[in-house]
C-alpha cells in the first residue's frame, strides 16, 4: 500500500550522539557490528522475521521484532519496510500492529505479479528488513462522539489497527467501520472485524461489495449511513474514494480525517497532465506528460539542481516517493516506490511525489 | 608518432553509431541485480578487511618490536590498497549514481562521501557534471592539465610550462589536493577576478574535510599507537602518497595518451547524441592488462565504457567492451587501449614535450559537413 505522505527523516534526539557522528561513518559502523547481530546498527531502525502464518486466502501475518532505533507506532500509523529482493532494496508501505518490545505485526496481501508481497510470502524466518518511524496522523477523535471508519482496498489496515487497539479498553460510543471491497474474497480481516462486532454490541460492520451491487461511496443510499450528525469520519482507500467520501459527508459531519493512497494506475498516455507533489517544499503542481520533470518543473519557474540534462551526470537525482515516470531515451516505465529518479530523462506517466 | 586514423561519419552513420550505443545501454540496465549487488558490497569488504589489517599491521610494531619493519612495509601496503578501493572501485563508481538502483542508503551517489580530501560534492560537480559531459572540451573540462599542466598543443604556451616535468611529479605525489581545490578556481583569485573573502568562503568545507582527514590520519591514528607514533604516520602518509600516484597516473593515461584528441567548444552546439558518444570516444582511452588492473584502476581501465555510460556498474565494463570493440569497428572509429606502460609513456611524453612551445595538428572534422 502506498501512502501520500513522505517518511519522517531519522533524527538523533541526544547531541552527544551527533557530535559522535561527525567522526564516526555509520557505514563503518554498520558494516562490523552487523557481522555480529544484524540488526545492531548505529542509528538506522532494522527489524527481524520472527514468525508468519497465513491469514485467511492470500495473505500472511509476519511477527518482526525492531531493534532499538526504532519509536513504534501509534495504532492507524504506517511504516515503511525496505526487503532486499534480487539486489535492490524495495520498499513498501504497511500498518503495523504494536505487541510491545520493539515486536509487531503486519499483515501482507499477496499480490499476483507483485514483487515484493510473494516474496514476503516465503522469505525464511530470521530475515531482516529495514525498517522506517511510523507516520501517518489518524487519531482517534476525543469526548464520545459516534466515530465512522470508512475504508476501500488495502485502507482497511490502519482501521483495523485502530479498532484492535480501541477494543481493548470497550467502545464507549456507536463506532460504524464501512469496508468496499470489489469482491467479496477480497476483505482481509473479515473473520476478525466480525468477531470483534459480535464481541462489542456498539461496533458495527458492514463489507459492501461492489461486484455484488452495492454502490460506491458517493452512491450509497441515505438508508444505509448511520446518523451522520455529530460524528466524527476516518477514511482511508486510494484516492478517488477519499476524495468522493470527502465530498458526500464533510459538510454532514463533525470532524473528516481522510489518508488517501496511489493505487496503481496503468497508462500509456504521453500527452495531458499529472499532479505532482513536491514533499519537502510542499508544492503541488500540475506537469506535463510529454516533458522531462526537469523542464516541466522550469516551466513553473522552479530551478532544481541539475547538471548535463542528459542522463548522464546525476546531478539532478531525487527521490520517487510514489507514482510512474516514464524515461525518455528507452521509453521504459518506472514505478517502483522509493526510487531515484533523474528529473532531466524522466517523464511523468501519473501523479507523483518527489522529495523534492 | 603516427596519428590513428578514425573514418569521418556521415550524419546518418552517426546516429546509427549513437542508436547502438544506446540500445547497449539498455540491454545492460534491464539485466542489473543481484550479481552487480554482491559484487559492489564484496568491494565493500575488501575496503574495510585491507583498510583494518593495514591499520592492525602498522599498531603491531607496538607490541613486538621485532616485526616493526616487516609490519610495516605490509601493514603500508595494504592500508594504501584500502585507500585506492575505497576512491577508485568504491567512491568513484558509487557517486556516479551507479549502484543507486539498490536502494542503499550507504551506497547512494547524491551523499556517498569519500576517504580523501576532495569533498564528495565539489567531485560531483566537476567531474560527474563537468568533466562527463564536456569531455576533452577546452576551456570548459577543468581536467585537461588540471589548470597546471600543457598536455595538447592546442593549449597556449606560456614560459612557465617549462617547469612542468617537476611540477607534474609533485602534483602526483599530492594529487588528493589538486582534486580537493580543483572548484575553487585558485587561478581566478590570484589573478584578481575573485576576491579574498569569495575565496574563503567556498573553501570552508574543502578546509573542513581536509583538516578531518589530517586529523584523523596524522594525529588520532599515530596516538593510538603511543611511542609508535611515527612510524604508523609515516605509513599513512606513504598509503596516501601510493594512492595519490596512482589515481594521478590512471586518470592521466584515461585522458591524455598520444591519440586522445581535444575538442573546441563550438564543437558541443547541438550536439547529438551520436556526436556526444563519438567525441568521448575520442577523448579516451583505455589501459589493457585484465582483471586485477580493472580491480585497482575503478574499472578506469574502461575509460571508454566509462565515458559511454557513467552511471551503469562498473563490473559490467569488462564485458561492455566486448560489444563497444566491436560497433567501433564496423564504424571505423580508432579504439584507443593499451598496456599500462605504452599509455604511461605517452602521457609522460606529452608532459614533457609540450612543456616546450608545439604546434596543433590542423583539426579534422568528426563528422561529414562539419
Amino acid at each position: 500500500m502506498r501512502i501520500v505522505r513522505s517518511m519522517a527523516a531519522p533524527t538523533s534526539p541526544d547531541p552527544a550522539f551527533d557530535a559522535t557522528r561527525r567522526w564516526l561513518d555509520p557505514a563503518f559502523f554498520d558494516f562490523w557490528t552487523t557481522r555480529l547481530n544484524p540488526l545492531w546498527t548505529w542509528e538506522r531502525p532494522r527489524a527481524r522475521l520472527l514468525a508468519r502464518r497465513a491469514e485467511g486466502e492470500g495473505a500472511v501475518t509476519l511477527l518482526l521484532q525492531a531493534n532499538r532505533h526504532w519509536r513504534g507506532v501509534q495504532p492507524g500509523q504506517h511504516v515503511e519496510l525496505g526487503v532486499q529482493h534480487q539486489g535492490s532494496w524495495l520498499r513498501r508501505h504497511y500498518s503495523p500492529t504494536s505487541l510491545g518490545g520493539g515486536r509487531f505485526e503486519i499483515t501482507v496481501k499477496t499480490t499476483a505479479g507483485g514483487r515484493v508481497s510473494p516474496h514476503l510470502a516465503q522469505v525464511p524466518l530470521g530475515e531482516v528488513f529495514e525498517l522506517g518511524q511510523g507516520f501517518g496522523d489518524f487519531t482517534w477523535p476525543a469526548g464520545t462522539s459516534p466515530v465512522l471508519l470508512l475504508a476501500a482496498g488495502s485502507g482497511i489496515t490502519p482501521m483495523r489497527a485502530l479498532l484492535r487497539a480501541h477494543a481493548e479498553r470497550g467502545f464507549d460510543r456507536d463506532v460504524t467501520l464501512m469496508y468496499w471491497v470489489r469482491r467479496r474474497e477480497d476483505a482481509c480481516f473479515a473473520q476478525e472485524l466480525f468477531a470483534l462486532a459480535e464481541a462489542h454490541p456498539r461496533l458495527r460492520v458492514h463489507v459492501h461489495v461492489t461486484g455484488e451491487g452495492v454502490p460506491r461511496v458517493d452512491a450509497l443510499p441515505d438508508t444505509q449511513w448511520p446518523a451522520l450528525a455529530g460524528a466524527h469520519v476516518l477514511a482511508c482507500g486510494p484516492g478517488g474514494f477519499v476524495q468522493a467520501a470527502r465530498a458526500r459527508l464533510q459538510d454532514q459531519v463533525a470532524g473528516f480525517q481522510a489518508e488517501a493512497f496511489t493505487a496503481p494506475v496503468q497508462t500509456q498516455a504521453e500527452d495531458g497532465e499529472v499532479e505532482v507533489v513536491l514533499a519537502r517544499s510542499g508544492r503541488t503542481l500540475r506537469l506535463p506528460r510529454a516533458v522531462s520533470l526537469l523542464e516541466g518543473l522550469e516551466a513553473h519557474g522552479l530551478k532544481p539542481r541539475h547538471g548535463c540534462r542528459m542522463g548522464i551526470c546525476n546531478t539532478c537525482v531525487c527521490q520517487r516517493q510514489t507514482g510512474a515516470t516514464r524515461h525518455l531515451l528507452s521509453g521504459q516505465r518506472h514505478d517502483e516506490p522509493a526510487t531515484p529518479v533523474r528529473l532531466c530523462v524522466q517523464a511523468p506517466s501519473t501523479d507523483l511525489i518527489l522529495e523534492l | 608518432m603516427t596519428r590513428a586514423t578514425n573514418r569521418v561519419l556521415t550524419p546518418a552513420e552517426l546516429d546509427r553509431f549513437g542508436e547502438e550505443l544506446d540500445a547497449l545501454r539498455r540491454r545492460v540496465t534491464a539485466d542489473l541485480g543481484a550479481t552487480d549487488a554482491r559484487y559492489i558490497r564484496r568491494v565493500v569488504a575488501a575496503v574495510r578487511w585491507t583498510g583494518v589489517a593495514g591499520r592492525a599491521l602498522l599498531f603491531l610494531g607496538a607490541f613486538v618490536p621485532m616485526l616493526l619493519w616487516p609490519a610495516w612495509i605490509a601493514g603500508t601496503l595494504l592500508l594504501g590498497l584500502s585507500k585506492i578501493l575505497e576512491n577508485m572501485e568504491l567512491g568513484h563508481n558509487v557517486m556516479h549514481g551507479q549502484y543507486d538502483w539498490m536502494g542503499d542508503a550507504h551506497l547512494q551517489g547524491a551523499t556517498y562521501e569519500w576517504d580523501i580530501v576532495a569533498t564528495g560534492d565539489n567531485w560531483r560537480k566537476t567531474h560527474n557534471f563537468r568533466h562527463h559531459t564536456y569531455t576533452n572540451v577546452r576551456g570548459m573540462d577543468d581536467d585537461i592539465g588540471y589548470g597546471l599542466l600543457r598536455i595538447f598543443p592546442e593549449q597556449r604556451w606560456r614560459p612557465f610550462y617549462l617547469l612542468q616535468p617537476p611540477i607534474a611529479v609533485v602534483f602526483a605525489l599530492l594529487f588528493q589536493w589538486g582534486v580537493a581545490i580543483q572548484d575553487l578556481r585558485v587561478g581566478r583569485w590570484f589573478s584578481g577576478k575573485m576576491k579574498t573573502r569569495q575565496l574563503l568562503r567556498i573553501a570552508r568545507p574543502v578546509g573542513r574535510k581536509a583538516a578531518r582527514q589530517l586529523l584523523k590520519d596524522y594525529v588520532l591514528f599515530p596516538l593510538l599507537a603511543g611511542p609508535f607514533f611515527l612510524p604508523v604516520l609515516l605509513g599513512n602518509l606513504v598509503a596516501n602518497g601510493m594512492r595519490n600516484v596512482w589515481t594521478f597516473v590512471v586518470i592521466f593515461c584515461g585522458h591524455f595518451t598520444a591519440d586522445a584528441e581535444v575538442f573546441p567548444k563550438e564543437c558541443i552546439r547541438d550536439e547529438s547524441r551520436g556526436h556526444w558518444y563519438l567525441r568521448q570516444l575520442r577523448g579516451s582511452s583505455n589501459i589493457s592488462g585484465g582483471p586485477v588492473i580493472d580491480v585497482l584502476t575503478g574499472n578506469l581501465s574502461h575509460q571508454i565504457e566509462h565515458h559511454f555510460y557513467p552511471d551503469l556498474p562498473a563490473n559490467r565494463y569488462a564485458a561492455i567492451a566486448r560489444e563497444v570493440r566491436e560497433i567501433c569497428a564496423r564504424y571505423g572509429q580508432h579504439y584507443n587501449t593499451g598496456s599500462l606502460p605504452r599509455q604511461f609513456g605517452q602521457v609522460a611524453w606529452r608532459i614533457l614535450r609540450h612543456a616546450l612551445p608545439s604546434r596543433a595538428p590542423s583539426p579534422q572534422p568528426l563528422v561529414q559537413g562539419a
